[in-house]
């Protein structure tokens, strides 16, 4: 079953093309990684499923619902979590805080009934605060929970973004570079919970320049390079593919 | 010998310690986030003891009217907190809806005889609604462009009222608007305007400190922090925003309410420009993301005007100077780094006096 | 009682002057007239404006005194040429340079103090700084407003039907000269380079040789300059007291945004745009409204289009 299916997405920036009739499909229950230089369009279409930024021309599908054109939030609660390139924690919050943030559209309360703080809202908080402690027992982070964010290591902080996207219980998670920055072993301990991700039927879509790491764990792996799709299909099939071996070697 | 340096020493450390306990249950944590603000703590007790003891002990009417002032000012504090200490988005216009309450309750209270205590809810109702009208459109900028587009608001606000003396008085304002009652209580001396508006303040504390450690607190903050980091976690930033913003000016509302009708009048030169930067300065002394600094700051600044009221023309230009060292050297709030800096110093003392004695 | 009493700075905004209309009674017949004064206005507008984009150009701080810089230029050279009997020149020369002078004080005892400051605390530090030069100045020269004597000439003379005095177009001249002056600065030397470097990434400035405060520094001494250059200009024809710099400040710093937020140009175009809109106003909705137009203006390019007439190189279009 196609989850996400992306259909001749075009962007441009002020003229300068960012992305040029880009179509990938993510089938339900697997990884696949995006790969290819610096510069080739793998944020700019991060930001476009994500909702963060329109697209030009092109259409976004996901679970077979049209989500092109809508706002960031409302396609969050479609199911479709993210974390980003640059850091995005929030360093004015505990540990803990920023996980039960990332389940705010499964707590209750608005801004009368959370003010009175009702009995529904009471249970929704406590029930919610054991869910987000055994989410950073899952990452390792659970000796830090009552930690301010901006405390953290960096390797720890890039768990706690994935620790929140995952909070809000998304079925198709995009990851922008999450070992980027990290360390061997830690780049390590990241890949074995993604792999736990994809056994508990995760769909995951992510971009990495770890070689190693995507050939681990994605089912298929497409290329993009300048805005174009360069190759697509399993990883042992487009390490040899000329044209990424090319792209790769000029560009870096 | 040993026994004795060690008995010494636990001396001192209890007085030291003593220091810093009488410090943390005056002076707000610094880092009040997650465990502290949220449950109420002997500290509260401490607060709400010296609120309602201290207009009986200090029994006097100029500290009656001026505590008075400064609970109207802590309204208005708390609720440009949740906006710009909480949310991160900065409110130059906040006079306006303070004003709105202000003239909603003069005019509905003159002109048409309601009782003031409904007037008190329609003045809230009245200010969010405008907060609502205005907050949709300008609540997309940031920075200086928000600051400026809500100051605008503040100006129009001002010669609208100037210019339709039919409805607000015009420049003269509404005079004579009767004391607020409740069931036939009137409040009509400065000790029991006092109990009134510190009642009504910590009950809405005590809404804020609930709205705090709800999910909508925390929404705020991750508004402030990154708002595509909220807006990938399904947070509405533009519904946050707006929702905070019209919640302000609600209180705000509330707070213009009870200044009409403790004040008896109601005219625009109160509502300027200078009222929404002192709103801010409140906040801004008070320590942002911090619910009783803002107040605390209300209070200060409030005797601080009313004590630079005495050097007359002189009094301006101090005011002036006052503020721009007060930020200079109180950036993150004056009960904030006056923690810091005194745990410093206790801390400092101690270490010094048991090095002196240990090199001995 | 309730907020110091610098009560009106917004009541008496009409002070800061409505040049004399002459007595038209036809709607219609006024209209060229009140374009002459809407053009005298925008161009004091946009010298303001120019103020704050100078500024802005060397380090994204809003810096909300610049309206006093205008009231004090006039304030000083009244000063310089009743109390101290100086020649209209030197008087004018002094004060230029004493305005700039405390261009450069606020520079060091405010801004560089806060360099590290968040955003709300940089524009509450520039409102004291603007309460505390207002006050002063009504300390030092009374509250009463004033006015100078006009450079040359002495009536109006006219055009048509429409009177000019020979003020308003020392006004322009003045706002030509120094569009052209700051247009070379920033795109003929290096020190504009340096500053505009400075603005759109300190960081990197930084790293590669140029003193960002130094910068900032010297944007407050030019911009205080125009400031007071402005406010020389003008107060032949207005009268100006020590209030009138706050709201003469905001309706230039709107005319800044509304002709794109860190342009030159902008500033001119916005200044033109708003004075003349705001004068022709007078004829159609009743005058006490008058203060009101700027801000709507404000409201609405704000809303539809933030980048402002000519567009804005420090604005994001795709975040806005």
């Amino acid at each position: 079953m196609i989850f996400l299916s992306v259909e001749e997405i075009v962007k441009n920036y002020d003229g300068v093309g960012a992305l040029n009739r880009i179509s990938l499909q993510v089938r339900k229950g697997t990884v696949k990684g995006l790969m290819g230089p610096n510069g080739a369009g793998k944020s700019t279409l991060f930001h476009l499923i994500s909702g963060m930024e329109r697209p030009d021309s092109g259409r976004i599908r996901f679970k077979e619902r049209e989500i092109t054109g809508l706002r960031s939030h409302e396609i969050s609660r479609l199911g479709v979590g993210r974390t980003f390139q640059t850091l995005q924690v929030w360093g004015n919050m505990t540990v803990v805080e920023n996980v039960l943030t990332g389940m705010h559209t499964r707590i209750k309360g608005d801004l009368l009934s959370s003010g009175l703080y009702l009995p529904w809202i009471k249970k929704s908080e406590e029930t919610a605060m054991k869910e987000a402690k055994e989410i950073l027992e899952r990452l390792g982070l659970f000796g830090r929970w009552k930690w301010f964010a901006s405390q953290l290591s960096y390797g720890e902080q890039r768990r706690l973004e994935i620790a929140r996207a995952l909070a809000a219980k998304p079925e198709l998670l995009l990851l922008d570079e999450p070992a980027a920055g990290l360390t061997y072993p830690e780049a390590k301990q990241l890949a074995e919970t993604f792999s736990r991700l994809k056994e508990s039927g995760f769909t995951l879509l992510l971009i990495e320049h770890h070689m190693g790491m995507v050939m681990e764990i994605a089912d298929e792996v497409a290329v993009l390079n300048n805005g174009e799709l360069l190759a697509e299909g399993p990883p042992d099939v487009v390490k040899n593919d000329p044209g990424v071996i090319e792209a790769y070697m000029i560009r870096k | 010998m040993v026994d004795q340096v060690h008995k010494e020493f636990r001396k001192r450390d209890l007085l030291y310690s003593g220091a810093l306990w009488l410090l943390s249950l005056i002076i707000p944590d610094p880092q009040l986030h997650y465990r502290r603000e949220y449950q109420l703590r002997r500290r509260d007790l401490f607060y709400l003891l010296t609120i309602l003891l201290l207009p009986l002990i200090w029994n006097d009417a100029h500290f009656h009217h001026l505590m008075v002032l400064a609970g109207i000012h802590g309204i208005l504090a708390l609720g440009l907190t949740l906006f710009l200490g909480y949310a991160g988005q900065i409110s130059l216009g906040h006079a306006a809806f303070f004003g709105i309450g202000s003239y909603t309750t003069a005019i509905l209270t003159t002109r048409y005889d309601i009782s003031s205590f409904l007037a008190f809810w329609a003045s809230g109702l009245t200010a969010s609604f405008f907060a609502y009208l205005i907050g949709r459109p300008i609540l997309k900028l940031k920075g200086y462009f928000l600051a400026l587009a809500t100051l605008g608001f503040g100006e129009i606000f001002l010669v609208l009222v100037r210019e339709s003396p039919h409805l607000t008085g015009g420049v003269i304002g509404i005079f004579d608007i009767p004391f607020f009652s409740i069931a036939g209580f009137i409040f009509d001396t400065y000790l029991r305007q006092y109990y009134l508006i510190w009642g009504v303040l910590i009950g809405l504390v005590l809404f804020s400190k609930n709205l705090i450690r709800s999910k909508m607190g925390r929404a705020f903050l991750a508004v402030a922090a990154s708002e595509d980091g909220a807006s990938a976690v399904g947070i509405d930033v533009n519904g946050i925003k707006l929702g905070v913003f019209v919640m302000g000016a609600a209180f705000a509302g509330l707070a213009g309410s009870l200044f009409a009708s403790v004040m008896s009048t109601a005219n625009p030169d109160i509502f300027s420009l200078n009222l929404s930067v002192l709103i801010v300065m409140m906040v801004i002394l008070g320590g942002m993301g911090n619910l009783y600094g803002p107040i605390a700051g209300a209070v200060f600044l409030t005797w601080l005007i009313d004590g630079l009221s005495r050097y007359q023309e002189y009094s301006l230009p101090i005011y002036g100077v006052i503020l721009i060292l007060l930020l200079i050297f109180f950036p993150d709030g004056i009960g904030t780094r006056l923690r810091v800096r005194l745990i410093y110093l206790i801390s400092y003392w101690g270490r010094k006096r048991r090095r002196e004695k240990v090199e001995l | 009682m309730f907020v110091p009493a610098r009560r009106s700075a917004f009541r008496h905004a009409g002070e800061v002057g409505e040049p004399i209309i002459k007595d038209y009674m036809d709607t219609w017949n006024i209209i060229p007239q009140l374009l002459i004064s809407g053009i005298t206005f925008g161009a004091i507008y946009a010298l303001v404006g120019l103020g704050f984009v100078t500024i802005a150009r060397a380090s994204q701080i809003i810096n909300f005194a610049q309206g006093e810089f205008v009231m004090l230029g006039g304030m000083v050279t009244f000063f310089l040429l009743k109390t101290i009997p100086l020649p209209y020149p030197l008087a004018a020369l002094s004060a230029i340079l004493i305005v700039v002078l405390i261009g450069f004080l606020l520079h060091l005892l405010v801004i560089y103090p806060l360099r590290k400051a968040t955003l709300p605390i940089l524009l509450m530090a520039t409102l004291g700084a603007s309460l505390f030069l207002s006050s002063s100045s009504a300390l030092l020269f009374g509250t009463l407003p004033k006015a100078l004597p006009p450079f040359s000439g002495s009536g109006p003379f006219e055009i048509g039907k429409v009177s000019v005095s020979p003020q308003s177009l020392w006004v322009l001249v003045a706002t030509l000269l120094v569009l052209l002056s700051l247009y070379l600065l920033s795109h003929r030397t290096l020190l504009g380079k340096a500053m505009e470097a400075s603005s759109t990434d300190a960081l990197g400035a930084d790293l590669s040789g140029i003193s960002r405060h130094l910068m900032i520094f010297l944007a407050f001494g030019v911009s205080a300059g125009i400031g007071s250059i402005a406010g020389i200009f003008i107060t032949p024809i207005f009268y100006v007291s020590y209030h009138s710099g706050t709201l003469i400040g905001l309706k230039g710093f709107i005319a800044a945004v509304l002709g794109g937020w860190g342009k030159h140009g902008g500033a001119i175009l916005g200044g033109f745009v708003l004075g003349v809109t705001e004068s022709l106003s007078v004829a159609f909705i009743p005058s006490g409204y008058k203060d009101a137009i700027a801000f709507i203006i404000l409201l609405l390019i704000l809303y539809l289009r933030p980048k402002g007439i000519l567009g804005s190189p420090f604005i994001d279009s795709r975040r806005w």
